[in-house]
């Protein structure tokens, strides 16, 4: 009985509210740490692959003797084709595929974006499965590009020997297609949308050889030139758009069998040397998450994954000795092991994150990282909602001039098991909340947060920059001009302010914990980077004595904040990274834009949408304090 | 042109069904080469017994089994298809038989019974299924009622049904497209056969190579035949197997199958190439038709003639093969044979005396001239579009290639009950659009919605496709969500939804001259690939999970509560004296003997020493 009166008592105690800022804090000190932890061995656990019938590294590879032979002189073709027009590459390729007695076709497609004509045709064939039906496919992938703009040479050679070679195999129970995408990113999804019929006609040419669903797809990268090049390792790429991850078993297949079964190792996220110490899979997480977390498209296999089709490239680096060959077989194997599946790849994970070619944390581990974030803004906006309706304190009516001196706060008797106490009516009234303006002002900025969306995914690619910097500078200026307005026009009550805070609050950690669960990375860099919009408050006159002191702190108080607030706005985030990344600023936003117009990216609605918004309304509150 | 070798082409099956009401038993094998070292196999055998001794039960060439099935289910007319792969009319041409010999992928099972009532018709389909299911070693018992549909304008009777019967005929369709074919539907298939696969063309039929064919389809089709008077009637079996082997793939052997790299010395190389080199080789395309025999392509050689097979006529020639006149073959057999040549010189038949082997050789040659391939009149294909887990889109893509003729179909669909189209959105576009206003191509439409769990839906459109066009039909559908338990085996892999039958109502004869009244009857048909189709699937080890947990929990509860609720507790000194003497007694007599044993086993140890 005491213990609950107690608890109930607690209900009531002004100091309650005095928790949220603490309880966020640690949230997110916790977040942190947690993620820091999911390196060390205890958290994280050594990859399996869990779908018994891919038996990976389980049969013996064929691949070699004279398709060597073969493969120079394809590689020869290749590079004789270099700088000949599109289409007389592609009736070259057409040819060797037809030769080989696939069935071939070529789609045409060309995207619009930022005032930019991408186009391209692409070549593809069909090797139908000897006793297949039509109903699954696998797909191998080699763009004639790579994704920095090498002609792919041994890679498209090696998937013409490769096509030629699986024929003679009558084993397949799906079909096989073969791609040479015009590109990297744009010939493959507009290969992959066309395939399910989700193309628009006007810019993409629908597919007229189709197969059945797609399983899975592998593609290379080896822009080795007509002489060869040795290579070192084998460079699993495995980021789909928005963050989309394929099966784990896929990787871990492909790591099996490439340093398992042929013995090329293979690494991740561009880490090149992997020592397998604490700070290199930290890095190689940190890495992946900033790459989920942009959710571009990372390779040709990027844009299979939004259609669940697992898939991930392979990339060829450095110099050693494993040859052209090597590769083949390690597709060879990795062809044999997903033509075993009778199932979708289903069983593994789906949400994971990587830090070693064999290392990983599942969803289970990491998610509370960001949830912890997202939960931060929650639980400060239940503690600004009721604050809101909290009384105003009752040193501020003291302080205030037009309260009457004389007069006694109301008093209410309270009877309760023969006891009788005499309690301030005070504590108990519910302040009525004005609701207008906050949902109003959050509302606005919610869709004002419209028109940066819409700038930078329509501007021509000249003005994208000058666009950019206009709005950054307009974006900086905006809350304090809006402070300014609304202190003149319409000066907000205390009340209002802390619920612009909290509504504002309350929808980004809504948003951010729904999208914890679907791209983790996004959620939590969005989370930390808002951080600091849990603790800031309108520096407010009525909370110290005025004094003129105090009031010179309250405006170096706000300076500091917006000047905090400023280098974590969006717009600033972004100049920071291309800074730090060394990456012209003008690269970034192209293909930002490319990725909204071709490949359905939805990083930029996250941020101009959730986070700009919530930005800005933390930055109004601040701004209120100046005015 | 098109017609030459259409009617070369036509002129071959002929053979096959000009003999309607011949001997008792006919067997042949047609073996025609087809571009990239393909080679089409297809063997037929048509046995008959008389309506009346079928009445009897007396048989001869018709087998007992399936005959008395047949009777059993009042069955007048029956179709069964068993297929694996698919045709590839983009190099193999025309479809054997114009498609009215194969199945879907899997299996497919139509036939006309007789019945008073649709309910009748119904137990006696379930009989049928369940009888032919153990005959066939298939799962046929799984056409049920969500699977069986009733067409109405694809299939017409193949066999002569008396005009007071017909009214009784109930024709139902089931298909299975997730049945794999494989080597244990072929030995029933081959016991049905009087030689039983031990002698004659079927000695050929060998299921390593019949089901390692790049496509195969055998089919077994039950029909009763009458004279044009009435007069006797008889019943005739007739059993197709029709395969497209890849000739390369089976001359491999057996014990080495694996089709490895071949020498570099071996490799056919454009040498006029720059980069040419003992190391880099552009390889070229075979230009000589490869050797091959009938051992090599299909394990062993024809094991001599079946004796039952007729001893002149065409009858009696048992093995042709559709070749150019200058390609050379090579006999091989220490028994006799005869050869006739057709007129055009395409086609050659051979009769083989006696149980001795004879086989086939031919060498590799240089054939500038081959047989021409008669050009399929449609093109068809089906794909599903669209993406997710709760609705997709069917397209069916129809291609009239003729440059003259407009070409009526009809277009059948049997579609599972979890699969939901919506009708509303069922579109049908001729592309190219020559003309503005055109006619829309859809004539009548037959459709049967479905009932979950109970029935699948049924469509029947009659399509008109103008000359060198194609027709785009496409549709929506709503993904069902099924009870967990609904699901089958591997229930990630997707459901198979059954080919959809296009068949052909025009043009009609006068322009395939060579078409005979029987080829007619059974029609043109094309059968498109089957679909897998993607359903919202649980994780499994949910349930599962779920189960385990809550018996736990359950099992925990159940015994803590239990326990209490039948144990009696009792404090010691609450058990009266009484109670307790009885225990005390019992212990006492227990000790007592355990003490006498003890003493008498310890005095014999106690002797020894």
């Amino acid at each position: 009985m005491s213990l609950q009166s107690s608890i109930l008592g607690l209900r009531r105690d002004p100091r309650l509210l005095k928790v949220p800022p603490y309880l966020s804090a640690l949230c997110i000190i916790v977040g942190v740490v947690w993620l820091f932890l999911l390196p060390l061995n205890e958290y994280s656990r050594s990859t399996y692959v869990s779908e018994n019938a891919l038996l990976p590294g389980q049969v013996h590879t064929y691949f070699g003797g004279s398709e060597h032979n073969i493969f120079r002189a394809y590689r020869h073709e290749v590079a004789g084709l270099a700088d000949k027009s599109i289409e007389e590459r592609n009736q070259k390729l057409l040819e060797i595929f037809k030769s080989a007695g696939l069935k071939v076709a070529t789609q045409k497609y060309e995207y619009q974006s930022a005032g930019k004509t991408t186009g391209g045709e692409n070549v593809y064939a069909i090797l139908q499965g000897p006793r297949a039906d039509a109903t699954e496919a696998i797909a191998l992938v080699a763009a004639w590009t790579t994704m920095n703009g090498e002609i792919n040479h041994s890679g498209v050679a090696l998937v013409l020997t490769l096509a030629r070679y699986f024929k003679r195999w009558s084993l397949w129970s799906k079909d096989l297609i073969f791609i040479i995408s015009s590109d990297s990113t744009a010939g493959t999804q507009a290969w992959v949308d066309a395939y399910h019929n989700a193309h628009d006609p006007s810019h993409v040419e629908s597919l007229p050889l189709k197969s059945g669903a797609l399983q899975g797809a592998l593609a290379i990268e080896y822009p080795a030139g007509p002489w060869g090049h040795r290579f070192d390792k084998i460079h699993i790429v495995y980021d789909g758009i928005n963050g989309q991850l394929p099966n784990l078993d896929l990787i871990n297949t492909a790591v099996s069998v490439s340093s398992q079964q042929i013995g090329i190792s293979t690494c991740l996220q561009r880490m090149w040397k992997h020592g397998d110490s604490y700070e290199e899979r930290l890095q190689t997480m940190l890495r992946g998450m900033i790459n989920q977390g942009l959710g571009h498209a990372s390779g040709p296999h990027s844009s299979f994954i939004p259609y669940h089709i697992d898939a991930i490239t392979l990339q060829t680096v450095g110099d050693g000795w494993h040859d052209e060959m090597s590769l083949g077989r390690v597709v060879e194997s990795l062809f044999r092991s997903l033509n075993n599946l009778l199932e979708h790849l289903h069983q593994s994970f789906f949400f994971y994150l990587l830090m070693q070619s064999n290392r990983f944390v599942s969803i289970g581990t990491y998610l509370p990282s960001a949830m912890l974030i997202a939960v931060n803004f929650t639980i400060t906006s239940i503690g600004l909602w009721i604050k809101s309706g909290r009384p105003e304190k009752p040193a501020t009516k003291i302080a205030s001039t037009d309260s009457k001196p004389d007069s006694k706060p109301d008093m209410t008797i309270i009877k309760q098991n023969g006891m009788t106490a005499l309690v301030p009516t005070a504590t108990f009234s519910v302040v009525e909340r004005r609701m207008f303006l906050p949902l109003a002002f959050v509302g606005a900025a919610h869709f004002l947060g419209i028109l940066p969306l819409y700038l930078f995914n329509h501007a021509p690619a000249n003005t994208l920059l000058p666009t950019f910097q206009t709005f950054a500078a307009s974006s900086l200026a905006l809350p304090l001009l809006t402070a300014f307005a609304l202190s003149r026009f319409r000066p907000p009550t205390t009340q209002e302010t802390v619920l612009i805070q909290c509504f504002s609050l309350l929808f980004l950690g809504l948003f951010l914990s729904a999208l914890a669960t679907l791209n983790f990375s996004l959620s939590l860099l969005i989370g930390l980077l808002a951080a600091p919009l849990t603790f800031i408050r309108r520096p407010s006159p009525s909370t110290t004595q005025s004094q003129p002191s105090s009031s010179a702190m309250r405006v170096l108080l706000s300076v500091a904040g917006l000047l905090l607030l400023a280098v974590l706005s969006p717009s600033g985030v972004v100049f920071a990274a291309t800074k730090y990344w060394n990456t012209p600023l003008v690269d970034v936003l192209l293909r930002a834009s490319f990725g909204w117009q071709v490949h359905g990216l939805w990083t930029q609605v996250v941020v101009w949408l959730v986070w700009w918004p919530a930005w800005f309304c933390g930055t109004v509150v601040m701004a209120l304090g100046l005015f | 042109m098109l017609s030459k070798v259409l009617s070369i082409f036509l002129s071959i099956f002929f053979y096959f069904t000009c003999i309607a009401l011949g001997s008792d038993y006919h067997e042949r094998l047609l073996l025609r080469p087809l571009p990239q070292s393909a080679l089409l196999a297809s063997f037929n055998f048509r046995s008959n017994t008389s309506a009346t001794s079928f009445e009897q039960q007396h048989f001869r060439y018709f087998p007992r089994s399936l005959g008395q099935i047949l009777q059993h289910a009042g069955t007048k007319e029956l179709h069964l298809r068993f297929s694996l792969g698919r045709w590839d009319a983009e190099n193999w041409g025309a479809r054997p038989w114009d498609g009215a010999r194969e199945g879907g992928t899997g299996v497919e099972l139509w036939a006309w019974v007789e019945a008073e009532s649709n309910e009748e018709a119904n137990s006696r389909w379930l009989t049928l299924t369940n009888a032919l299911s153990g005959l066939f070693c298939a799962s046929l018992n799984f056409i049920d009622a969500t699977k069986t549909i009733r067409p109405v304008m694809t299939f017409q009777p193949e066999g002569h049904h008396p005009n007071s019967t017909t009214d009784n005929l109930h024709l139902l369709h089931g298909t299975l497209p997730h049945e794999v074919v494989c080597t244990e539907n072929l030995t029933p298939f081959l016991k049905l056969l009087p030689c039983k696969g031990k002698a004659g063309i079927s000695s050929l039929l060998d299921g390593h190579k019949l089901f390692d064919a790049s496509w195969q389809s055998m089919a077994i089709d039950v029909r009763p035949l009458c004279e044009v008077d009435g007069s006797g009637c008889i019943l005739e079996i007739e059993q197709t197997v029709d395969m497209v082997l890849d000739i390369d793939r089976s001359k491999r052997p057996r014990d080495n199958p694996i089709p490895r790299p071949i020498k570099p010395t071996d490799l056919e190389c454009d040498a006029s190439k720059p980069y040419h080199a003992h190391d880099s080789c552009y390889p070229l395309d075979k230009k000589a038709e490869v050797a091959w025999n009938l051992k090599d392509v299909f394990g062993r050689p024809i094991k001599g003639s079946c004796p039952i097979t007729a001893d002149r006529g065409p009858d009696s020639e048992t093995v042709c093969i559709n070749v150019a006149p200058e390609r050379e073959v090579q006999i091989q057999t220490s028994g006799g044979w005869t050869e006739s040549k057709s007129e055009d010189g395409f086609v050659r038949c051979y009769r083989i005396f006696g149980d001795s082997d004879f086989d086939l050789n031919f060498p590799s040659q240089l054939v500038d001239k081959t047989v021409p391939l008669a050009q399929p009149r449609l093109y068809a294909a089906r794909s599903i579009n669209g993406y997710g887990q709760e609705r997709g889109s069917v397209q069916a893509v129809i291609t009239n290639p003729s440059p003259v003729d407009t070409i009526d179909l009809i277009y059948l669909e049997s579609l599972p009950w979890f699969m939901k189209p919506y009708i509303h959105t069922l579109k049908a576009a001729i592309l190219p659009s020559t003309n503005s206003t055109p006619t829309p191509p859809i004539k009548e439409t037959y459709y049967r919605p479905s009932l979950d769990r109970h029935r699948g839906t049924h469509l029947e459109l009659l399509l008109t496709v103008p000359p060198v066009s194609k027709v785009i039909l496409t549709y929506d559908f709503e993904k069902a969500i099924l009870r967990y338990t609904e699901y089958p085996p591997d229930a990630n892999r997707g459901f198979d939804v059954a080919p959809a039958v296009i068949r052909l109502l025009s043009p009609r004869a006068p322009r395939f001259p060579h078409s005979t009244p029987e080829a007619l009857k059974r029609g043109t048909y094309l059968r498109t690939t089957s679909l897998l189709l993607p359903l919202p699937t649980p994780d499994f080890s949910m349930p599962y999970n779920v189960i385990i947990l809550t018996s736990t929990v359950m099992a925990l509860g159940f015994g803590s509560i239990f326990n209490p609720l039948v144990r009696r507790f009792v404090g010691v000194e609450e058990v009266g004296a009484a109670g307790l003497a009885g225990a005390v007694r019992l212990r006492g007599f227990l000790r007592g003997r355990v003490e006498r044993l003890r003493a008498r086993f310890g005095g014999k140890g106690g002797k020894g020493e």
